[in-house]
């Protein structure tokens, strides 16, 4: 300050500075926070179509652009700033749905960071090289002049270089990951995780989760919507595969409580209330699940663990043949779980064949073997038709042909099921 | 050496070594091809053709086919009779062929249209006509033809940008099924 007045000292000059620091802060903070008029729901959509582009289109925005998909898009973005989501919101579901490349607005994430990143390497690179050139600048003089050690001295040019390649590593190591992290990722994943779930993904997932894992993503839905009968009956199933019985019923039974007209659910207590011994309970469950709109799964659940036929044959065993009748009756009569039903018809009519044969009294023996011929009939390679004709086939006389070709038809099933085959070659009519 | 040229130097490398990474990383999957492959399939609901309602939720335990289309598209028309056969194969009534639904999404289409396409061309599936943007954008649909199989399970297993071919689909879905066996034994 060689020309300064003593009336202009340091402390005037200062003085300056803050006071044009000050209103270089306060025009910025007011024009910020200054009142505007809020922006209407059209204005958020005009600009949200604006900030990205048609992903058909080459150089249009959504805005811009009258092709069939930017229109669909617009609407949605109309429909999703109606509903009160945020932008932030909508920009993130159009990321997730098409892709950062239409996004107008780099990110921070991937490979897009870059555009970020690399400008503050490069600044900072220059900062850098302006400081050493200065440095050494003001070092040549007085090198020169005194050869004493200070700045531009081996010492002094050996920290140099050691920040210098710091820097460079943590550049290079820095450069690395984000490539690598961006060459990773698959498209619409996030790089740092995805945390957006929904109790619909939640739910998903846990269908294909082992028991105890789906457990725990059922328990996340009910954290979110503690009345999801959904996530309360199959929690309660996931319970009772798990062993925990008292639990499970609880879910199930709150399932219940909250929607009796869920079909799943009547399943899940048909079986374990089948296991706990109360089949009169279970043949209920089942009969209510008959009179709902049932999904496929629900009947090709029923038709895998054939739990129809095993409560009907429990209530039978137990002296209860016409509740086991109405049972499979119901089954018959229902349409629930539509799909391929000639092996659902073939099975329960099998079923009751068995079941009125195995009393014995000549009229229900003959009123069973009349349900096996029609099961045969529907469906001619069901394994229990095909057994139980056998079976009481070999009783009648008369039905020895049929005996001997329904064993043949037996022995040619892919995969019969063993305890069939077992009983079968307990009674001498099948060598396995 | 001088200071300003090691920075020089330490920024080149930094760029050189950037360079030689991002050029020789592997590429990223093909968008077009995976997005939502693996992915719980968003909604698809709404009322059909026939007036009924239909929800990919309420097929759970199926296999389903959604195909993206509309009726004023060439591949869309060219790609109807493989729906068809496809169709005709997995309709459950064939124990030993997977069943498989197809349901068809109409995009940006009239729904008189649509139904005099379906008079014509025949197919007897779920068809959803109208009130379907929401849908396709849910799906990432950027032009029609796109169908996509989903597992039993409610997961994408596969997408098919443009027209379909039964063959393929045949092959996508033994793929999916192989995938699905294995998972399940992995379990």
């Amino acid at each position: 300050m060689s020309g300064s007045s003593p009336r202009q000292g340091p402390g005037r000059g200062r003085a300056v500075w803050l006071l044009v620091l000050a209103v270089v802060v306060g025009s910025l903070v007011a024009s910020e926070v200054a009142d505007r008029a809020p922006r209407t729901n059209a204005d958020r959509v005009h600009a949200l179509a604006g900030d990205f582009a048609c992903p058909v289109c080459q150089g249009q925005s959504l805005g811009e652009s009258d092709v069939p998909i930017a229109r669909t898009i617009r609407s949605t973005i109309r429909t999703m700033v109606d509903e009160g989501r945020t932008d932030s919101e909508v920009r993130t579901m159009l990321v997730d749905r098409f892709g950062e490349k239409i996004d107008y607005t780099p990110t921070g994430r991937g490979l897009t960071g870059l555009v970020w990143v690399l400008p503050v390497l490069v600044g900072a690179a220059a900062v850098t090289g302006l400081a050493l050139a200065v440095t050494r600048w003001r070092s040549v003089p007085a090198d020169s002049g005194t050869g004493c050690r200070g700045a531009g001295t081996p010492r002094a040019t050996s920290n140099r270089t050691l920040v210098l390649v710091g820097v460079a590593v943590v550049a290079v190591v820095a450069g690395v990951l984000v490539a690598h992290t961006a060459g990773d990722r698959t498209a619409g994943d996030a790089l740092t995780g995805d945390i957006r779930s929904s109790t619909r993904t939640l739910l998903a997932e846990a269908g294909v989760a082992a028991p105890a894992a789906a457990e725990t993503l059922y328990t996340r839905v009910l954290e979110i919507q503690p009345s999801n009968v959904e996530a309360l009956a199959y929690r309660g199933w996931s319970r009772w595969r798990t062993g925990d019985r008292a639990a499970a019923l609880v879910d199930l039974n709150e399932a219940i409580f909250l929607d009796d007209a869920y079909a799943d659910v009547r399943v899940f207590r048909a079986s374990a209330r089948h296991a706990d011994g109360d089949h009169t309970g279970a043949a209920v469950d089942l009969t209510v699940l008959d009179g709902l709109d049932a999904p496929p799964i629900v009947g090709d659940l029923l038709d895998a663990s054939r739990l129809r036929q095993r409560i009907a044959g429990a209530l039978a065993s137990g002296g209860e043949l016409l509740a086991a009748l109405e049972l499979l009756d119901s089954g018959l009569d229902s349409g629930s779980g539509a799909g391929p039903a000639a092996g659902r018809v073939a099975s329960l009519l099998a079923e009751r064949g068995w079941l009125l044969a195995s009393t014995r009294v000549p009229e229900l023996v003959e009123r069973g073997l009349a349900n096996l011929d029609e099961a045969v009939a529907v469906r001619p390679t069901d394994p229990h038709a095909l057994a139980y004709r056998a079976v009481v086939g070999s009783g009648v006389a008369s039905r020895a042909d049929d005996v001997v070709a329904d064993l043949e038809a037996f022995a040619t099933l892919e995969s019969p099921p063993p305890d069939l085959v077992a009983a079968l070659v307990s009674m001498g009519l099948f060598d396995g | 050496m001088n200071p300003v040229r090691r920075a020089a130097l330490a920024v080149g490398l930094v760029l050189a070594v950037l360079v030689v990474v991002l050029a020789t990383r592997e590429a990223g999957q093909d968008r077009m091809t995976s997005h939502l492959v693996g992915a719980v399939a968003p909604p698809v609901a709404g009322g059909t053709l026939d007036g009924a309602h239909w929800d990919l939720d309420d097929q759970r335990g199926r296999w389903v086919l959604v195909n993206f289309f509309s009726t004023t598209c060439v591949p869309c028309i060219e790609e109807h009779p493989e729906l068809l056969a496809f169709a005709g194969v997995h309709d459950g009534s064939d124990p030993a062929v997977p069943e498989v639904r197809v349901v068809s999404v109409a995009f940006d289409d009239r729904p008189s249209a649509i139904s005099r396409f379906f008079i014509e061309h025949g197919g007897g599936w779920a068809v959803l006509p109208a009130d379907t943007g929401r849908i396709a954008v849910d799906w990432g649909v950027v032009a029609v033809p796109e169908s996509y199989l989903v597992t039993p399970s409610g997961h994408v297993a596969a997408k098919v940008v443009g027209g379909v071919v039964r063959e393929d689909l045949e092959g996508l879905l033994d793929r999916a099924l192989a995938a699905v066996a294995g998972d399940r034994a992995g379990s």
